[in-house]
């Protein structure tokens, strides 16, 4: 458009492009070569290599940003009717409360004029949580029964880590949410973040939904991880004879099975553990004693019904947490 | 460049998203388009006719739309892992855009680099894997008391 260019006299013979902003100010771009082009670059790219890269920043304060949008997604996105209110308290941390304060004095702004009408999520995330372990330990005792107390607690104490629940927030957004101090969210504020999303599902849809909900996101993290990687047992034979005397089976008896180069440096046995003549587990190892330990270990994962080979969780939509109290017994 | 060069990964999902309930893993795209360049002449007529609709049928992406002057218009997805995707729409028709953007929600966020394999599994033999030993007869025969010499 001719009426937002401004033709200088000196456009056509030096090629500046003078482009009008406003009345009073307008910008200059010249055509031809930037010497100082190449020295900028290199001296840019000397900073970054000296500083290091710019400290992230959150998503909030990036372009292309509207937080009611992106709370309404969150909901849609897992299929689920929050109500937006309680979501909104769920992602507000404390923190975040006491640096607004602070900033507020700091302006000199008064408490009364432009009060904090905002609320955190501590209560919350207390239910949150206290119905996830409720939750999590009710649907490891039904697909697990003849589990002890002792591995239900280390199952539900590995799916409520901060490892676990992070690395679930992290890739389900709710980090872009979270409201929070310090950027990247520290993992205690961005655990007490999910627990207090699961405390405001509870409250909005009931103990079902969010039971499903936890089926859906936690307990699918157990796919692919064995027993004993949540459940530390140092000594593997003594649980198993424990668990043998418990149902009146005679105890087991460890015999060597196989064994290949014994001399070697990689010596492999297998031992066999019998009770009464029948083999209830083999398992290999480097020596006899490591062997043994592992074919203990086998015992056990067959005894609780936690093999590899075992019917998978059924995670279809209709169906509740019931359903494993009727396939645990059957896989069996 | 060959396989050893370029980065691969091996075929997973996004946090065994399918194995609950499936959840789409985008999670907000940026339609950024200039008003007047003919490169973005397509964007616009996605803009006016097909953007909505593609809303609707996606509650839980956010769309953002922003007009600037730019001579190379582009759409940046943003997926649920944290990757960040970015296509130019230069010179491409409404048609094309939205064919586009159902490419880019049925991806997951993962990276578009060479998959080592084409299948997975967390529960890789039912009967045991096979191992040197299996279905092997026994070296020696059964342990039985040795018979005294009489003679």
């Amino acid at each position: 458009m001719a009426s937002g260019y401004l033709l200088n006299r000196g456009a056509l013979t030096l090629g500046i492009h003078c482009q009008r902003v406003c009345r009073n100010i307008s910008l200059s771009q010249v055509r031809e070569k930037k010497r100082w082009m190449k020295a900028y670059t290199y001296l840019m790219a000397k900073k970054l290599k000296l500083e290091g890269p710019p400290p992230p920043t959150p998503r909030s304060q990036q372009p292309h940003w509207d937080y009611h949008a992106e709370v309404q997604a969150f909901t849609h996105r897992l299929h689920e009717n929050f109500s937006l209110e309680l979501l909104k308290t769920a992602f507000i941390n404390p923190c975040y409360l006491q640096m607004e304060q602070e900033k507020r004095k700091g302006l000199g702004v008064e408490s009364e004029t432009a009060a904090l009408v905002l609320k955190d999520n501590l209560q919350l995330s207390k239910k949150g949580s206290a119905f996830a372990e409720s939750f999590l330990t009710d649907w490891c005792r039904a697909s697990f029964p003849s589990l002890p107390a002792i591995g239900v607690e280390s199952i539900v104490g590995h799916l409520t880590s901060p490892t676990v629940i992070t690395y679930v927030a992290r890739n389900l957004g709710i980090e872009d949410l979270t409201m929070s101090a310090e950027f990247p969210v520290p993992d205690d504020v961005l655990c007490s973040t999910f627990m207090a999303v699961i405390g405001a599902l509870q409250e909005s849809s009931g103990a079902e939904r969010t039971g499903l909900f936890l089926r859906d996101f936690l307990v699918t993290q157990l796919i692919g991880n064995d027993l004993f990687d949540m459940w530390t047992v140092v000594n593997p034979m003594g649980l198993l004879v424990e668990e043998l005397t418990k149902r009146k089976i005679p105890l087991p008896e460890p015999r060597l099975i196989r064994s290949a180069g014994a001399s070697t440096v990689l010596p492999l046995y297998f031992v066999g553990l019998y009770s009464d003549k029948k083999l209830l587990a083999q398992g290999p190892g480097e020596t006899l004693a490591a062997a043994e330990e592992e074919a203990a270990r086998v015992a056990l994962r067959k005894l609780y019904g936690y093999t590899e080979n075992r019917r998978p969780f059924d995670f279809s939509p209709q169906q509740q947490h019931q359903q494993p109290f009727i396939q645990s017994v059957a896989s069996n | 460049m060959t396989s050893r060069g370029t980065p691969s990964r091996f075929l997973r999902s996004v946090l065994q998203n399918g194995v609950g309930r499936y959840v789409c893993q985008l999670k907000r795209i940026s339609i950024i388009f200039s008003k007047k360049a003919q490169s973005s002449l397509g964007a616009r007529d996605f803009i006016e006719e097909g953007v909505v609709d593609y809303a609707n049928k996606n509650p839980g992406t956010v769309i953002y739309v922003s007009p600037q002057p730019c001579r190379v218009p582009k759409i940046v997805a943003e997926y649920l892992n944290g990757n960040v995707r970015e296509e130019t729409i230069t010179s491409k028709t409404s048609q094309q855009i939205s064919e586009l953007l159902t490419k880019l929600t049925n991806q997951s966020g993962l990276e578009i680099i060479r998959i080592r394999k084409p299948i997975h599994t967390d529960s890789p033999s039912i009967q045991g894997l096979w191992h040197p030993f299996t279905n092997r007869p026994p070296s020696i025969g059964p342990i039985r008391p040795q018979k005294p010499d009489s003679q």
